[in-house]
C-alpha cells in the first residue's frame, strides 16, 4: 500500500538522479525487518509461529501486559514465549549477548544430528535415546550453562569446535548414567 | 517508558499523513502538545450512513504504557450513536478496550471508529437511549443521527421540522443542545419532551 505512493512520488521528482529509485527500494527492503511493537528496525529481533517480527524487549512488554490472554499483537493467533524463534543475523556475534540483558531472550532450539549406530546394541533405539535424553537434560543444562559462566556465546556450539565435542561428550555421559539408573530401576 | 510512545507516535504521525486516507480527506491526525501525549483527530463520515458529509473531530490521549495499551479517544463533536455516548463523548469500541493489540496504531483506531460509524452494535451500547431508538424505530434513529450531523458536524441535511420543534422549546427558555437532546430522546415527541424538560425543572427547583 505504501509501496504504491513510493513509486508515485519517486519518479516524476527524482528522475534525474537516478539516486531515488533506489531510496525507495532500501525503504521499502528496511520496513520489512520493523518491529511491529515499536515499528523501529527489530532489534534482538524474534518472529512467532506464525511468523511476526518483533524486537525481543517489546514483544516481551506485550505478554506482561497481559498476562492471561497471550496473542499475537498483529493477527491475533495465541502466541507462546517458548514457541517465538530468535533470529540471529550475519555478524550478530560481534554484538553484545541479547541474553545478559534483561529480559533475556528465549534461545533457539537446535535439534543435535542422529548420533551414530554405537547404543543399537542395547535394544533402546534412537527413539529411545532422544527421549530420555528430552527427560534428563534440563537440570543437566541448567549446570552445563553453570560451567560456561562468563563465557560469551550463542546457545548451541557449531559442530566440529571443542565446544560440540564437549557437548557430545557430556551427552554420551548422562545416557550412560541415565541407562544405569534404568538398570537400577529393573534389576533392583 | 514514556519514550517509547514518543517515537512511535512520531513515526506513527508520518505514516498517518502519508496515507492514502488522508489524501481522501477520510482522516486526520494533528499535534495538540509538542510532547506527542495528545492528538486531535478526525474522521469524515462514511457514505451511505446518517454520518456521511459530517467531519467529526475526536480527543487522542496517549499513555505513558502506549502501544501496550489502547490509546483514549472520545468524540469531541456531538453525534447520536448507540455506541458512542451523546453527553460525553465516550466511545465503546473493543480495541480501545480489552481488544486492544501492540501492533495497532493510529490510522488503524480511527479506521475502526469510521467503520463504527458504518456498523453500530447496539446490543453492547454506550449510550441506551440511542441504543433503544436504534432497535425500535430505525428510520427515527436515522433521521434523528443526521440532524445530528448537520448541526454538530456540518453535514448537509437540514431538517426544518426538527429545527421547528428545537425553536419552540427555545422560545420557551431551553437552551438549543438540551432542547434537542430531550426531543432525540422522545422521537421527537414536542410534548412529551416539554414535560420531561419542565419536570425536570420543576424538581430541580423543589429541590433546591
Ligand atoms: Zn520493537
Ligand atoms: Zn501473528
Amino acid at each position: 500500500m505504501s509501496e504504491k505512493s513510493e513509486n508515485a512520488k519517486v519518479h516524476p521528482s527524482e528522475s534525474g538522479s537516478g539516486s531515488g529509485a533506489t531510496d525507495g527500494e532500501d525503504k521499502k527492503d528496511g520496513s520489512t525487518f520493523e518491529c511491529n511493537i515499536c515499528l523501529d528496525t527489530a532489534r534482538d529481533a524474534v518472529v512467532s509461529m506464525c511468523g511476526h517480527l518483533f524486537c525481543w524487549p517489546c514483544l516481551h512488554q506485550w505478554l506482561e501486559t497481559k498476562p492471561n490472554n497471550q496473542v499475537c499483537p498483529v493477527c491475533k493467533a495465541v502466541i507462546n514465549k517458548d514457541k517465538v524463534v530468535p533470529l540471529y543475523g550475519r555478524g550478530s556475534t560481534n554484538q553484545q549477548d541479547p541474553r545478559e540483558k534483561l529480559p533475556p531472550r528465549p534461545s533457539g532450539q537446535r535439534t543435535e544430528p542422529e548420533p551414530g549406530s554405537a547404543f543399537s546394541g542395547f535394544g533402546l533405539g534412537e527413539n529411545g535415546f532422544h527421549m530420555s535424553f528430552g527427560i534428563g537434560v534440563f537440570p543437566f543444562g541448567f549446570f552445563t550453562s553453570m560451567f560456561n559462566f562468563g563465557e560469551l556465546r550463542p546457545s548451541a556450539a557449531p559442530r566440529g569446535t571443542p565446544q560440540h565435542m564437549e557437548e557430545q561428550f557430556l551427552s554420551k555421559l548422562f545416557l550412560w548414567l541415565a541407562l544405569l539408573f534404568l538398570a537400577w530401576l529393573i534389576f533392583a | 517508558m514514556a519514550n517509547i510512545a514518543a517515537q512511535r507516535i512520531k513515526r506513527e504521525f508520518k505514516e498517518v499523513i502519508k496515507s492514502e486516507e488522508v489524501a481522501k480527506c477520510a482522516i486526520k491526525v494533528e499535534l495538540v502538545n509538542d510532547n506527542y501525549t495528545e492528538l486531535k483527530g478526525e474522521i469524515a463520515g462514511p457514505p451511505d450512513t446518517p454520518y456521511e458529509g459530517g467531519n467529526f473531530v475526536l480527543e487522542i490521549r496517549v499513555p505513558e504504557t502506549y502501544p501496550f495499551n489502547p490509546p483514549k479517544v472520545r468524540f469531541i463533536t456531538k453525534i447520536w450513536h448507540p455506541n458512542i455516548s451523546s453527553v460525553t463523548g465516550a466511545i465503546c469500541l473493543d480495541i480501545l478496550k480489552d481488544q486492544w493489540a501492540a501492533a495497532m496504531t493510529l490510522r488503524t483506531v480511527l479506521l475502526s471508529l469510521q467503520a463504527l460509524l458504518s456498523a453500530a452494535e447496539p446490543d453492547d451500547p454506550q449510550d441506551a437511549v440511542v441504543a433503544k431508538q436504534f432497535k425500535e424505530n430505525i428510520d427515527m434513529f436515522q433521521m434523528t443521527a443526521r440532524h445530528w450531523t448537520n448541526v454538530y458536524a456540518g453535514g448537509p441535511h437540514v431538517n426544518t421540522e426538527f429545527n421547528e420543534k428545537i425553536k419552540r422549546l427555545q422560545d420557551m427558555g431551553v437552551d438549543d443542545h438540551q432542547a434537542r437532546v430531550a426531543l432525540s430522546s422522545y422521537n421527537w415527541d414536542l410534548e412529551r419532551a416539554t414535560e420531561q424538560l419542565f419536570t425536570a425543572r420543576l424538581t430541580l427547583v423543589i429541590f433546591v
